[in-house]
């Protein structure tokens, strides 16, 4: 039902809730992770696997919102399914409007957790896998030279070779082989996968 | 007729003491010159005794000016008397002084005559400042007493501000013991209902993951078992929570002292009447004058009245008709007073009586039920009762009984 070697992180200052929590999700084959407050969350080492993360609003030192915050800012990138005992609209609203997957009130029932989590860790994975997309592109693109780049560049935007030749000052035959290295560098099958590829690239160094 | 009037002034000046003296003095004051012509009739008076005495003695009888000159210097200030001084002399030179009928004075007279001059004006000066001091005093104690009035009348006023301010600390006070009350019973329900909602949360989380072991193919009966005695151990612990919950109200060292049942619901009343107005609800009482003192924790029994008419007024949230919650006191069997709150609201069937007290039932959308089931654990601390009954008429009424001799029993 979920990937293999995906986990869910719980954060609850209750030990019979966090026992009960990784009871559940145990029957059902997922691996979890608990804490009793978020900064033991914050000092552990996590396994950078599909992951989400299952948060008790109400908690001692740093409340839940407030951690979903902190996590914002340090750059953690995991879905967060709010649980809490007596949610406010304002609270709900926000924490929602913050990029939470859910917000459930306790007891909640085994569906809209599990049907949650499930969400949160399919965000989590597609995250990851894009990410792992990208990275690798990057990798590729750094192995262009400079010219080959400015090659890439001037193919994506759609000028044939002549205008590139034309542009770079190079001869055609010339720009032929830059575009050729470019292709097997890239690992592109084809000049609409590279275009894709370079449009990932892009977005990417943007950000 | 006068002397009527004369014996009546004795003891009225008696008793009136200074205060006439002053007043007096006030009528003479009038005029210059009629206090002159006073001097003139002083002098006249002492002249025509004198005249009429001489013949009496062989010497010069002048005794009888140094009244006068001390009567005009007393009635008339200092201008008087030494007018009166002059006069005298004068007379005393022309009739009395050898030789007689002249204003010569002869020289075995002239020491006797300058001796008579000097005393007069040493007599006219004495009695003059005299009176000038008896008139400064009775001013300053006609002052004094002014200012003891108007002291008076200060003191009477700042005795009523603070009376009034102590009358609104009072009220403040009251306010804030009410708003205090409100906002912990508030803090209470929620703190409960996290105590009691975690372990809740634990038993139906492992109520599925036990249906996930069951399930399974083979079923894992090992960890059905485990999840189950934790489903066992939570379920455990959230009855304990309500017993702790329980435990608060009926073990607390309960500061029993005897209290006035009337008085205690009049409190409550005057507690809720904001929120009674606000809600349009009508709040009557028939208290029974003749109910003995109860010995009993003022406070929490407090709550439990406060309680029982916030449950009425919630059931007459719907029943727009006649919103009126009615307390009444009354004496039973002799033994216990007992406190009804009848409310005309919804009611409830008598099949549900019971459930009424039992923790967690609840007919409202926002409480927890913990009201009835606690309050129900404070009449039996104070070895009493409280009971439903549906109204004949529609709505409910809830008796609390407490038994007088509750001392006796503990003991």
């Amino acid at each position: 039902m979920f990937s293999a070697n995906s986990i869910v992180f719980v954060v609850d200052d209750d030990p019979s809730v966090r026992d009960a929590l990784s009871n559940l999700l145990d029957s059902v084959g997922l691996a979890a992770q608990t804490f009793g407050s978020s900064e033991e969350f914050l000092s552990s080492s996590r396994p950078e696997v599909p992951s989400c993360l299952v948060l008790d609003a109400k908690l001692p030192g740093m409340s839940g919102p407030e951690f979903q915050e902190e996590l914002r800012r340090t750059g953690i990138r995991i879905p967060i399914i709010f649980i809490t005992a007596h949610g406010d609209v304002p609270m709900t609203r926000k924490v929602m409007k913050a990029g939470a997957i859910e917000f459930l009130t306790k007891p909640f029932q085994k569906g809209e957790l599990l049907g949650a989590i499930r969400h949160g860790l399919e965000t989590d994975q597609s995250r990851r896998q894009e990410q792992a997309v990208v990275s690798e592109l990057m990798s590729r693109y750094e192995k262009l030279t400079s010219r080959e780049r400015e090659v890439l560049e001037l193919v994506t935007t759609g000028l044939m070779n002549k205008e590139i030749a034309a542009k770079l000052g190079l001869s055609e035959i010339t720009v032929k082989i830059h575009r050729r290295q470019v292709m097997t560098k890239m690992e592109a099958t084809s000049l609409a996968d590279l275009v894709r590829m370079a449009d990932k690239v892009k977005s990417q160094s943007k950000s | 007729m006068n002397k009527g009037y004369g014996k009546q002034t004795y003891p009225l000046m008696n008793v009136a003491g200074s205060i006439p003296q002053s007043k007096f003095a006030g009528l003479v004051a009038p005029s210059y010159w009629a206090r002159l012509g006073l001097s003139l009739v002083f002098v006249a008076v002492a002249f025509l005794a004198t005249l009429s005495l001489q013949h009496l003695f062989p010497y010069p009888f002048l005794f009888l000016f140094f009244g006068a000159v001390m009567a005009g210097a007393w009635f008339g200030g200092t201008a008087a008397g030494l007018l009166a001084v002059v006069l005298s002399t004068v007379l005393v030179d022309y009739f009395f002084v050898p030789p007689v009928y002249s204003f010569a004075v002869n020289a075995t007279a002239e020491s006797y005559f300058a001796a008579f001059v000097v005393c007069a004006l040493v007599a006219s000066w004495v009695s003059s400042s005299r009176k000038k001091s008896a008139e400064a005093l009775s001013v300053a104690r006609d002052q004094l007493e002014l200012r003891v009035l108007e002291r008076t009348e200060e003191l009477r006023k700042s005795n009523m501000e603070l009376q009034e301010r102590e009358k609104a600390l009072l009220h403040s006070q009251a306010e804030l013991a009410r708003l205090s009350r409100v906002m912990s019973m508030g803090e209470l329900t929620i703190s409960i209902a996290h105590e009691v909602n975690q372990p809740l949360t634990a038993v139906v989380t492992h109520g599925h993951a036990c249906l996930e072991w069951l399930s399974a193919e083979p079923p894992n009966v090992s960890k059905a078992r485990q999840t189950t005695e934790r489903i066992i151990r939570d379920g455990t612990r959230a009855s304990e929570v309500l017993g702790r919950i329980r435990a608060i109200f009926k073990n607390e060292a309960l500061a029993k002292a005897p209290l006035d049942i009337n008085r205690l619901i009049e409190e409550v009343t005057w507690f809720v009447r904001d929120e009674a107005v606000n809600r349009g609800i009508q709040i009557r009482t028939g208290l029974s004058a003749s109910l003995p003192q109860i010995t009993a924790d003022r406070v929490q029994l407090q709550q439990v009245i406060l309680n029982l008419v916030m449950n009425g007024m919630d059931a007459l949230e719907d029943n727009a008709a006649r919103k009126e919650i009615v307390i009444s006191t009354r004496m039973n069997d002799d033994s216990d007073v007992v406190v009804s709150v009848e409310d005309s609201g919804v009611g409830f069937t008598a099949e549900s009586v019971e459930k009424l007290f039992e923790p967690f039932f609840t007919t409202k959308l926002h409480g927890i039920g913990l009201g009835l089931s606690i309050s129900r654990s404070i009449a039996e601390a104070h070895a009493g009762r409280l009971w439903a009954e549906p109204r004949s008429s529609g709505g409910a009424v809830f008796h609390l009984s407490i038994p007088i001799q509750q001392q006796v029993v503990d003991v």
